[in-house]
């Protein structure tokens, strides 16, 4: 009976379809155990090695992990909320209303999204305080903190950008308000210092370029719509690759 | 010419063949690389816009009563306001983070509900946060018809100065055209 799974396994395992997706072998010799990492491109993401005491539950609480955990979920999530959703100004709303009541588990999906993006601020701001009460931003990770302090920005963005599209009175209120602080940004905002001098309008400066428009409009909504679920979501790729590429470099920090 | 000539090293001045070539691919490779920029940059700003007219007709002067209309809030986001000299119009965007106040004819103020930022009937600023006075669109009467014509993005905001009554601006300095139509 062994002999004859025994068989079986071998001829699977020996199989030009088998090897064509697992290229190593299991993973119970050192070399193995590095293909295991080299071979399988989500492994790859970490280092080959790992030292025992950064693996320590504590010392991390895998805040970073959680945080791409999130990323990974709003990603899954958004696509499933982009079957219903059509950016425009007289539908929007009503979207969210069948996400919320009519469609099969679209409330599920909608919530899991929204609280997935609270949880995702509120991890990377857990994960840069670790980062930092642990001094790990320190040669040679100080880079690897620059690339951070950017997701954070795209994360904010991603938050902001989202936060438009149901396109209720919070939604106009909040984007009304942000982008008004990008209308008094230095030299590139219309009342911001240096803004008029540098021959900013009401319909050329920052604000215009982010709206789509001078006011709030069906423009903006497009935008922040392509900007929250292509353009920043593809920058934040980017630089969770070399993210990662950089904590693959210089190992996990630990304990000294 | 003779074969020394030929193999003679180029004069400094000239350019040789390979620094021509050079120039013209890297010259090229900026050029394009710029060009596209430029070009990404401008495909951002849109050139036609599908919003409320910036530029419009409000009525006739007399159709404004004195003090403070608010009857054009809602649909182009203006106060009219009237006084024994002549006309204005302030944009209701609260210069503090863009909200909308409110006008309140008992206390002759505009109050912002969202961070408290209080105005007075000529835009200075008497509490709350706002940075700025109220803005005051351009106004200007068209001879065709008598009819007020307000641009909502030609817009005054003088430099207010800090007095012990808030930010504020002086009335004479401000009530100038294109910003204000005489008593008419």
């Amino acid at each position: 009976m062994a002999d004859w799974m025994e068989n079986l396994k071998n001829k699977i395992v020996e199989t030009q379809v088998w090897k064509s997706i697992f290229r190593h072998g299991y993973p119970d010799t050192d070399t193995n155990r590095a293909l295991v990492m080299f071979s399988n491109v989500l492994l790859h993401l970490h280092p080959v090695k790992v030292r025992k005491s950064a693996l320590r539950i504590r010392y991390t609480w895998c805040l970073g992990g959680l945080t791409f955990f999130m990323f990974i979920l709003l990603t899954i999530t958004g696509v499933f909320l982009m079957f219903y959703y059509v950016p425009d100004t007289r539908s929007a709303y009503q979207n969210i209303k069948d996400l919320q009541y009519a469609i099969y588990f679209g409330n599920l999906m909608r919530d899991l999204h929204r609280w997935g993006a609270h949880a995702m601020v509120f991890l990377v701001w857990l994960h840069m305080t670790r980062v930092f009460l642990t001094s790990s931003y320190k040669p040679p990770r100080e880079f690897n903190w620059v690339v951070g302090v950017l997701l954070l920005v795209l994360t904010l963005l991603l938050s902001w950008t989202g936060y438009l599209l149901p396109w209720d009175q919070l939604a106009l209120w909040a984007v009304t308000v942000g982008s008004k602080m990008a209308e008094a940004s230095p030299l590139i905002g219309y009342s911001g210092p240096f803004g008029r001098e540098m021959g900013m309008r009401v319909d050329n400066d920052i604000r215009f370029m982010l709206l789509g428009g001078t006011v709030v409009g069906q423009s903006t909504l497009l935008r922040f719509y392509v900007l929250h679920c292509v353009g920043l979501p593809l920058l934040a790729t980017v630089f969770l690759a070399v993210h990662f590429w950089r904590i693959r470099k210089d190992g996990f920090s630990g304990p000294l | 010419m003779s074969s020394e000539d030929k193999n003679k090293p180029n004069k400094s001045s000239e350019m040789s063949r390979r620094k021509f070539f050079n120039l013209i691919g890297w010259g090229g490779l900026l050029a394009s690389v710029g060009g596209s920029a430029v070009g990404t940059y401008k495909f951002m700003f849109p050139t036609v816009l599908y919003e409320p007219p910036t530029v419009f007709k409000i009525g006739k002067a007399a159709d404004f009563g004195m003090g403070v209309d608010e009857r054009l809030k809602k649909e182009r986001q203006i106060w009219v306001v009237k006084n024994d000299r002549g006309l204005y119009v302030l944009i209701a965007i609260c210069r503090h983070l863009g909200c909308t106040p409110n006008w309140f004819p008992d206390q002759q103020r505009f109050r912002c509900p969202c961070h408290g930022s209080i105005y007075d009937i000529y835009g200075n600023v008497r509490g709350g946060p706002a940075p700025r006075t109220l803005w005051r669109a351009a106004v200007s009467i068209d001879a065709a018809d008598n009819q007020i014509s307000v641009n909502f993005l030609n817009r005054q905001d003088p430099d207010p100065e800090s007095t012990a009554e808030g930010l504020t601006v002086e009335e004479p300095p401000r009530e100038t055209a294109p910003y204000f139509v005489k008593s008419a």
